[in-house]
C-alpha cells in the first residue's frame, strides 16, 4: 500500500471520496457540510463532485438524524455530520429511541446502517456546549455502535468499516486531532470494528485509553520506561461494543489497570472498564484499579481553566506509579 | 365527488373490522389477558380505513400511538398484529413491541413509535430515500393532535417543505392529548393552519365521513407522488374510549361522548349504503357476522399461541455483533 503522511481531517475526507465512489447509496448530510465542506473542513470536495449526495440542513438536528435512519432503512448509506457531538442533546431521541432500537423492534428484518460523525472533546477552548466527551450518554444503549479513533490511519480505516457496517454508528473525531499527520494508505482499507489495538506492549501495568488520552498515556509510559517501569497501552477504538477479551488479558498478564478518559469521572467510559475488570479478573489484580479523568465539572472556556480540569500525561504517569507501588 | 359504492362497501367492512379488533382488545386488556398498555381507536375507524385505503402498499406508513386499525388494513397477516398485541412469540415482532411497536416492513408499515413526533423526522428518510431512488412512495405519518405539540414536529415539516418531500402529514384530531384539549395546548382553532407557517398546504376534513377522508387523502398524495411536496390534513374525529383500555376518562364532558358517538363513523356509513346506494340489510348483516368469525378466529389463534421463547430478547440488537454484548 502505498503510505504518505496526511492529517487525521484528511483520512476522513479521503474515506468519504471513496466510500462514495464505491457505493452510490453513501451521502453526507449535515450542516454546511455540502457547500463549505463542513465547519472542520472534513467534507471538502464531495458536494461539488456529488451535488446531489451531499445536503446541507437548517440547524435541525433531529431532522438530520431522523432522516438519516430513514433513509438507512430503506438501504442507504448516510453519514450524517452533528457539527459538534453536543449538539446530539437535541437529536438524542433519534439515535436512542429510534434508531438504536429499529432492527430489534422489527425482528431482525431491518437494518440502520447509518453513521453520525461527531466532533468530540476538549482542547479548542469552546467551552460547555462545544467540548464534552459524550460517550458514555450513549453506552448503556445495546443497538449503538461506538467508535473512537486516536490516529489517522484509525480513521479512515474505521470510517471505512462504519459506512459498510449494517448498525447505526456514532463516529467520535476527537477535535484536536484533526490537523495531526500521520501515515495513511492511499488505498481503501478496513480497520476491523469491535476489535482493541494494543498500541504497546508492557508487563507491569495496563493503560486504557481513549482518543486524545492516547497519546498522554505513551508520553507516559516513556517516562515510566526510564524508571524501569513496562507499560501496556491499549486502545479499545470501539467504545461500544467492547473488545472485553484484550483488556482482560491484558490485565490478568499485568496484574494493574490505570484509565484514561476524558469526560467526568462519574459513570464514564472508565466506570465500566474498572467494574468489567474486577469482575472478570479479579484475581489477578495486584493493585486497586484507578481512573484519570476530566473532572467532574462542565468544560469551562478560559484556556488555563480547561487546562486545569483536563488529565495531563503527569496525571496518567502518577496513576501508573501509584498502582505499581501500591 | 362520492366514492364507487363497492368501494365504500369495502371501507365498511374495514371500518367494522377495526372496531370488532378494537373492542376485543379492549376486552382482553381489562380482564389483564394483554400486558401493559393498549390504546384504542374506536370511534377514529373512517379516519383510519380511510387514509389507508388512498395509499398504496409501497407507500411507508407510520401510524400513530393508536395504530392498531391502520397495521390490521396494510396488508400484513391480521393475526401477526393481533399476536403481537398480546405479546406473543407468533406476534408479527416476535412480542419485542407490543400494541404501542407494531411494525412490518414487508408492507412498509414502519411502526408505531412511544415517543410523539419522532416518526415525523423518520418518515423524512424515507421520503428522501423515495427522490434519490426516483420512486414515487409517500411516506405517510399518523399522528394525533398532542403530537404536533413536539418539536420534531417543526423540523420535519420544515425540512420537507424546502426540499419538497413526498411526505403526508395526517393529523388525526382526536381532540384529546390524554386529558388536554388541543384548544388548551395549541393557539390555532384548528391545528391544519400550523402548515400556514411553512406554505404546506393544508385542510380540515370530516374525520368521521370515510368517503371525506378518502377523497382529501388522494389528493394530497397525488400531490406527493408528482413531486408537489408535502401536505397536511386534519381529520376532526374523537376517541370513544380513554387514552388507554380502562382509563376512564373523567376529563372530558359526558354529553361530548354522546354527542360524538351520535356521529358514529360506522353507522354513518352503514346509513349511506341503505339509503342512498340501496345496497341490503343483508349483505350488511352478513359483513358483520364475517368480521365476528374473523376476529374470533384470530382471538383463537392468539390464545393458542406459544409465549415468546426467552432466547429471542437477546436477537437482532446487531446485525453486525454478536447476541452478548
Amino acid at each position: 500500500m502505498s503510505m504518505r503522511k496526511i492529517s487525521f481531517g484528511k483520512a476522513i475526507n479521503e474515506a468519504l471520496h471513496q466510500e462514495m465512489e464505491r457505493d452510490d447509496s453513501v451521502f453526507i448530510i449535515g450542516e454546511d457540510v455540502a457547500k463549505m465542506g463542513g465547519d472542520f473542513g472534513v467534507t471538502r470536495g464531495i458536494w461539488q463532485k456529488w451535488p446531489d449526495r451531499a445536503k446541507d440542513t437548517a440547524l435541525s438536528e433531529s431532522a438530520i438524524i431522523g432522516l438519516a435512519s430513514g433513509a438507512a432503512v430503506c438501504g442507504l448509506r448516510p453519514v450524517a455530520e452533528l457539527m459538534f457531538a453536543d449538539f446530539i442533546g437535541v437529536a438524542f431521541d433519534q439515535l436512542v429511541n429510534n434508531a438504536a432500537k429499529l432492527r430489534y423492534m422489527f425482528n431482525g428484518e431491518v437494518s440502520c446502517p447509518m453513521v453520525v460523525r461527531a466532533p468530540t472533546g476538549s482542547g479548542i477552548r469552546t467551552a460547555y456546549h462545544h467540548s464534552q466527551s459524550v460517550e458514555p450518554w450513549f453506552m448503556n444503549v445495546p443497538g449503538l455502535v461506538i467508535v473512537a479513533p486516536s490516529t489517522p490511519y484509525e480513521a479512515k480505516g474505521l470510517l471505512i468499516a462504519s459506512i459498510r457496517n449494517e448498525d447505526p454508528v456514532i463516529f467520535l473525531e476527537h477535535k484536536s486531532f484533526y490537523s495531526i499527520k500521520g501515515d495513511v494508505p492511499e488505498e481503501s482499507y478496513e480497520v476491523e470494528l469491535f476489535k482493541a489495538e494494543v498500541k504497546r506492549e508492557g508487563r507491569d501495568v495496563t493503560i486504557v485509553a481513549t482518543m486524545s488520552m492516547v497519546a498522554l498515556a505513551e508520553k507516559a509510559a516513556e517516562k515510566l520506561a526510564e524508571e524501569g517501569i513496562s507499560v501496556e497501552i491499549i486502545d479499545p477504538r470501539t467504545l461500544f461494543p467492547l473488545d472485553k477479551d484484550t483488556i482482560n488479558r491484558s490485565v490478568a498478564k499485568t496484574g494493574r489497570l490505570v484509565i484514561a478518559q476524558e469526560g467526568p469521572k462519574v459513570m464514564g467510559f472508565g466506570a465500566e472498564i474498572a467494574a468489567m475488570v474486577v469482575e472478570d479478573v479479579f484475581e489477578y489484580l495486584k493493585a486497586p484499579v484507578k481512573r484519570v479523568t476530566t473532572m467532574d465539572v462542565p468544560i469551562p472556556f478560559s484556556p488555563v481553566l480547561e487546562d486545569y480540569v483536563v488529565p495531563t500525561d503527569v496525571d496518567i504517569t502518577e496513576a501508573c506509579k501509584a498502582v505499581v507501588e501500591f | 365527488m362520492a366514492l364507487l359504492k363497492e368501494r365504500l362497501l369495502d371501507l365498511y367492512y374495514k371500518m367494522v373490522l377495526i372496531r370488532e379488533f378494537e373492542e376485543v382488545m379492549d376486552i382482553y386488556a381489562k380482564n389483564g389477558t394483554i400486558p401493559g398498555f393498549v390504546h384504542l381507536g374506536i370511534g377514529q375507524e373512517a379516519s383510519q380505513a380511510g387514509i389507508v385505503d388512498a395509499l398504496k402498499e409501497t407507500d411507508y406508513k407510520y401510524p400513530d400511538h393508536r395504530g392498531h386499525g391502520v397495521s390490521i388494513l396494510c396488508g400484513t397477516d391480521r393475526k401477526l398484529v393481533m399476536a403481537e398485541i398480546f405479546g406473543k412469540g407468533t406476534g408479527i415482532n416476535g412480542g419485542r413491541g407490543g400494541s404501542m411497536h407494531i411494525n412490518d416492513i414487508k408492507v412498509r408499515n414502519m411502526g408505531f413509535n412511544g415517543i410523539q413526533g419522532s416518526t415525523t423526522v423518520t418518515a423524512l428518510g424515507t421520503a428522501f430515500a423515495s427522490v434519490y431512488k426516483g420512486n414515487k412512495d409517500v411516506s405517510v405519518i399518523f399522528m394525533g393532535d398532542g403530537t404536533l405539540g413536539e418539536g420534531a414536529c417543526h423540523e420535519s415539516i420544515n425540512m420537507a417543505a424546502t426540499w419538497k418531500l413526498p411526505v403526508l402529514y395526517c393529523v388525526i384530531n382526536n381532540q384529546y392529548a390524554i386529558s388536554t384539549h388541543y384548544r388548551e395546548s395549541h393557539p390555532q382553532k384548528q391545528l391544519a393552519t400550523w402548515a400556514d407557517g411553512y406554505g404546506v398546504p393544508n385542510e380540515v376534513v370530516d374525520g368521521n365521513d370515510v368517503e371525506a377522508v378518502v377523497e382529501a387523502t388522494e389528493r394530497a398524495v397525488e400531490r406527493a407522488r408528482n413531486g408537489d411536496g408535502p401536505t397536511l390534513i386534519e381529520y376532526m374525529t374523537y376517541r370513544w374510549q380513554g387514552h388507554f383500555a380502562g382509563d376512564p376518562a373523567a376529563y372530558r364532558p359526558d354529553e361530548e361522548l354522546q354527542e360524538w358517538k351520535n356521529k358514529c363513523p360506522v353507522k354513518r356509513t352503514k346509513a349511506r349504503l341503505l339509503d342512498v346506494h340501496g345496497f341490503p340489510e343483508k349483505i350488511l348483516s352478513d359483513i358483520e357476522k364475517k368480521v365476528v368469525d374473523e376476529v374470533q378466529s384470530m382471538l383463537k389463534f392468539c390464545l393458542e399461541s406459544p409465549e415468546p421463547d426467552t432466547k429471542e430478547a437477546l436477537k437482532h440488537v446487531y446485525a453486525g455483533f454478536g447476541e452478548e454484548i
